[in-house]
């Protein structure tokens, strides 16, 4: 019961000093949003290139555009010879009239249609090898350069390398940028639990002289943190749930993951916002009180 | 018949424990400042003293030590039987609730009632909600403000304020009150009013401590008086008038 009381009186005063110092709360409380927004947005741009990676991962492989007019016995002997190389999981050939129907389905998709002004084109044959191990493509590819039949090889680990790279960078900026944003808010919690100390300096000393322990002085600032932090990490989730709809088909569009988007991710995103919230005002308040109350009882 | 039925009786003097207990006490300020010098001073319970000396011979620090706000710089202060250079932080607010302290400034918190002034010392200690219905107003009775529990002190006389202070002090049901210069903001009359409530308080048990600069009063009272002058215990004598020994 006693803690009760002790949780119920540190609520109700951390209340009362977020709304008593109103301007300065919310000032803070911005800069939790701020923060949050910022975190929200690098969260969401890493998670769609992550998926984006992982995709590329799973499907890097080699293709092998071959030359035309093959015979059906060279492609099957090629395709023998790729399925026996190390590393190699599954060999597809496809066909010249199946490569113009994927062709026509990327413009479909696009919600265009492939116009060929009435021509006939016939695209170039290729093989798709599957690896099962993505770092087998060099030793693939280096095999079917020896191939007469193989005109040209491609694999995705350029694609696969630069993504990296990018996100790496993302990564890096992102961070920095949220470090700085972050000590921006840190600096601002600690200020406002400052001013909330010093105005409420008379009570302090009222409640040292009639006993009150440490935890009864010092808890309702920390939780004024806190409620700071929780506040902006709230406002933030609802603006992230607001903006998600519309967000959703730009992630499809810009990362071709559906992943990136998935309900279960805005629940993580979201636990996330209300523990950096909750964290960041707990950090804050707690830096403060230690330097600003250290006198206390 | 024997020897004990033939001898008088002696009534013996009866060993009252020390509230407070003051042992070689000396207390000197990191800037150099000497403020106490071999003080030793023993307070029974339910004592009633006064502590005299000019501005700047050692009162307030006198106060500090009792407290805990501060600790001596050689000596031993006991209060209520605890050493306190041996206590640990965590003890402190048990300390101060056997200590009921008012000062010259009433230290009120200008936005709560009267009510709420006195319930604000009980809620910080987590007192239930039936505690304090219970004990505020008889605390508010006792100090004659019962019809002015939702008055906040600005509405209130210095003498009304000073008497809210004393209820406040007086929440834990403390072993000692020590009043600051209680009567140093009031007029000669309020300040024997207010008097007559700290006698009444002390014939209830309460040990009273007060510092004071007013003469009539330690010379009208003829109780113990402490003289403190360049923070050396110059007096410490019963039934004593106010004396400018400094």
């Amino acid at each position: 019961m006693r803690l009760l009381r002790f949780i119920a009186f540190s609520v109700v005063r951390a209340w009362q000093g977020f709304w008593r110092n109103a301007m300065m709360s919310l000032a803070a409380t911005s800069t939790v949003v701020l923060m949050l927004v910022l975190l929200s947005g690098l969260l969401i741009v890493l998670a769609g290139l992550d998926s984006g990676l992982q995709y590329i991962e799973s499907k890097v492989g080699v293709t092998a555009r071959l030359q035309d007019n093959l015979a059906q016995e060279d492609i099957d002997t090629l395709v023998t010879y790729i399925e026996g190389l190390p590393g190699v999981l599954k060999v597809d050939y496809i066909p010249p009239e199946e490569a113009l129907e994927r062709l026509k389905q990327v413009y479909e998709e696009q919600g265009q249609t492939l116009d060929l002004g009435g021509a006939e084109i016939t695209l170039y044959a290729s093989v798709e090898i599957a690896l099962t191990d993505a770092n087998q493509a060099s030793a693939v590819a280096t095999a079917l350069e020896e191939r007469p039949e193989v005109e040209l090889i491609t694999t995705r680990q350029d694609n696969y390398d630069k993504l990296l790279g990018i996100i790496g960078y993302i990564r890096t900026v992102g961070f920095i940028a949220l470090a700085l944003v972050g000590l921006t808010v840190l600096f601002m919690i600690v200020n406002m639990i400052r001013i909330a100390v010093y105005s409420r300096s008379g009570e302090i000393e009222i409640m040292r002289l009639v006993g009150a322990s440490d935890s009864f002085i010092r808890w309702p600032f920390i939780l004024e943190g806190i409620l700071c932090g929780v506040i902006g990490a709230i406002i933030t989730i609802i603006l992230v749930a607001v903006a998600w709809e519309p967000i959703k088909p730009i992630m499809v569009r810009v990362f071709q993951m559906p992943t990136a988007v998935s309900t279960e991710f805005l629940a993580v995103l979201s636990a996330v916002i209300l523990g950096m919230g909750l964290g960041v005002g707990a950090l804050g308040s707690w830096i403060s009180v230690r330097a600003n109350l250290a006198s206390a009882a | 018949m024997t020897d004990t039925l033939q001898r008088p009786y002696v009534a013996q003097p009866q060993r009252v424990e020390p509230v407070i207990s003051m042992v070689d006490i000396g207390m000197t300020y990191p800037n150099g400042k000497v403020a106490l010098v071999d003080v030793n001073v023993e307070i029974p319970e339910g004592d009633f003293v006064f502590l005299v000396g000019p501005s700047g011979a050692g009162k307030s620090t006198f106060i500090r030590l009792l407290i805990r706000e501060q600790l001596p710089t050689a000596g031993r202060v006991v209060v209520a039987g605890r050493d306190l250079s041996t206590m640990r932080r965590s003890q402190v607010p048990a300390l101060r609730r056997r200590i009921g302290i008012v000062f010259q400034d009433f230290r009120l918190l200008p936005a709560k009632t009267v009510y709420e002034n006195v319930a604000f010392a009980l809620e910080v200690t987590g007192a239930t909600g039936a505690e304090i219905r219970k004990r505020v107003p008889r605390l508010l009775n006792l100090v004659g403000l019962h019809e002015h529990d939702e008055h906040l002190p600005a509405q209130l006389s210095g003498g009304e304020q000073q008497r809210t202070a004393i209820a406040r002090a007086l929440v834990h049901d403390p072993a000692m009150l020590i009043a600051d210069e209680p009567t140093g903001n009031l007029d000669p009359v309020t300040s024997w009013d207010l008097i007559q409530l700290l006698i009444q308080i002390n014939a209830m048990g309460t040990t009273v401590l007060m510092a004071t600069h007013n003469q009539e009063i330690v010379n009208a009272m003829r109780r113990r008086v402490l003289a403190l002058e360049h923070g050396t215990l110059v007096r410490d004598e019963s039934g004593a008038a106010y004396e400018r020994e400094y």
